[in-house]
């Protein structure tokens, strides 16, 4: 009887442990990225980022994805342009990826590493703060990334042979729930 | 006698390229005497293939004229009527060709083409660039973009694409280039035209006016080629400023060939001693206005209104 209950408890724990395994899913996202140029401040905008966390262990991994063509300017023109120069045929996705404590996902700010494959280019941003905000049971994190062109190797676009600045950074603003 | 033969090759000179401008830009624009041939590229399971490369090339003169598939998988070719063999062609799928489509008329011929899957195995070493994006093995603790709905074949790159973005970017950089250099001999032309009107005008005064507008319609021509002969993205629906950019080509484009014609008459009837009259008259206006619409057209895509 004894060794019964035994092998009961052991076949039990794996399934204990998958049930330590939690998931976050991406619910709403606006990112916008933001170009200086003397005569222009351009942005654009996706609402078609995808995204999936999963915490295992006390970490939690999540993959953000968002395809190239998705930003949108309000000007067809410069989203082709910005299609050539960012080589969104030639690589039509960007992931961002980052790990996050479990312990630390309950903080009202998050410092963050992470991880963007754009262009070809695969770059780390080390500590990009980001503020969390729970309303009910959406977590919604918001934050902007300090990218550059030169970090992805894209030649900055130009307009009547000036080019725009190399800063150009994304607004991030993610709507999470918990699984 | 120099300034007369100066003259006469500089007017000569200005109505032929007005001429080249209307018989080369003018079908474009017009589309008359034109068709069309326009489709969408599916997956196996009838999802748009955006970015296939489609190429229709003319039996009849060889031309060969590639475009893309928008997002949503649709095509579109503007073509001289006549007989075109057209591929279609995106990274992963099999090629798949129609050898003859006729464009008969001024309608659209619809093809729509089904690709089918390329089988890996067979592919060997494909371009690194033609590769999905980097994805790291699923495993249960790290989401991958399967997890997130992401097919690999749309997660695939196509290089092919690609280049046409990239040779569409080259033509309208240069364009844009043009555009401005040509702001410089239209803007003196019109100065120009103050000394080459009036009553008390010298045939050097006239000569001046001649060769600035002669220039001017030469570059103004050229920019026109790079803006009309950059590949087209289908599927892509102008947006923005640019639509105001287009419109105002409607205005410049037939003025700049109008403007030259109607100033070989003034210069001929100035020559002759006349005071310029009839259609001539129409030179200055139909010349400001031309202006007008060209550089409203530089600032359109320059200033963000």
């Amino acid at each position: 009887m004894l060794r019964k209950l035994l092998i009961g408890i052991l076949l039990m724990c794996p399934a204990a442990l998958a049930g330590a395994e939690s998931q976050w899913m991406l619910d709403g996202s606006t990112l916008t990225y933001h170009v200086s140029h003397p005569l222009h401040q351009s942005e654009g905008i996706s609402h078609e980022a995808r995204g999936k966390g999963i915490c295992h262990e006390g970490q939690c991994n999540f993959l953000i994805a968002v395809p190239v063509k998705s930003f949108d300017s309000g000007d067809s023109n410069r989203d082709l342009h910005m299609l050539q120069v960012t080589r969104g045929a030639e690589f039509p996705i960007v992931t961002v990826r980052t790990r996050v404590p479990e312990s630390a996902a309950e903080s009202a700010t998050l410092n963050l590493d992470i991880e963007i494959q754009f262009a070809g280019q695969t770059v780390q941003y080390k500590q990009v703060p980001f503020q969390r905000v729970v309303k009910g049971n959406e977590t919604q994190i918001t934050g902007t990334i300090p990218a550059k062109m030169t970090d992805f190797k894209i030649t900055p676009p130009s307009l009547l042979t000036i080019p725009v600045k190399n800063e150009f950074p994304i607004t991030v603003d993610l709507t999470w729930h918990k699984m | 006698m120099l300034a007369k033969i100066a003259h006469q090759r500089c007017a000569w000179v200005a109505g032929f390229l007005g001429v080249c401008q209307f018989v080369i830009f003018a079908p474009a624009l017009m589309a008359r005497g034109m068709g069309a041939l326009a489709g969408k590229v599916t997956d196996p399971a009838g999802d748009p293939v955006p970015f296939a490369v489609v190429t229709a090339t003319s039996v009849d003169t060889g031309q060969v004229l590639p475009a893309a598939t928008g997002a949503d998988g649709t095509y579109k070719f503007r073509l001289s009527l006549g007989t075109y063999h057209v591929t279609y062609e995106s990274a992963g799928y099999e090629p798949a060709e129609l050898p003859v489509v006729r464009v008969a008329g001024p309608w659209t011929v619809v093809e729509n083409c089904k690709l089918e899957m390329k089988d890996e195995q067979a592919q060997g070493n494909p371009d690194p660039a033609q590769q999905p994006a980097p994805n790291p093995p699923a495993n249960s603790q790290e989401p991958s973009l399967e997890d997130l709905g992401i097919t690999p074949a749309q997660a695939k790159g196509n290089a092919q694409a690609q280049a046409l973005l990239d040779k569409r970017s080259r033509m309208l950089k240069i364009h844009q280039r043009l555009g401005i250099i040509t702001i410089e001999p239209f803007a003196a032309t019109l100065i120009a035209s103050a000394f080459a009107g009036g009553k008390k005008t010298s045939s050097s005064d006239r000569d001046l006016h001649a060769i600035l507008g002669t220039a001017t319609v030469g570059l103004y021509g050229a920019t026109a080629y790079f803006a009309i002969r950059a590949p087209e993205i289908h599927g892509t629906k102008t947006r923005g400023p640019i639509r105001l950019h287009k419109t105002l080509a409607w205005i410049h484009g037939p003025g700049m060939v109008l403007t030259p014609i109607l100033g070989e008459i003034a210069f001929a009837q100035k020559d002759r001693g006349e005071r310029v009259h009839g259609i001539a008259s129409l030179h200055g206006p139909v010349a400001i206005i031309t202006g007008a619409a060209f550089g409203l057209a530089v600032v359109s895509v320059s200033v963000k209104f």
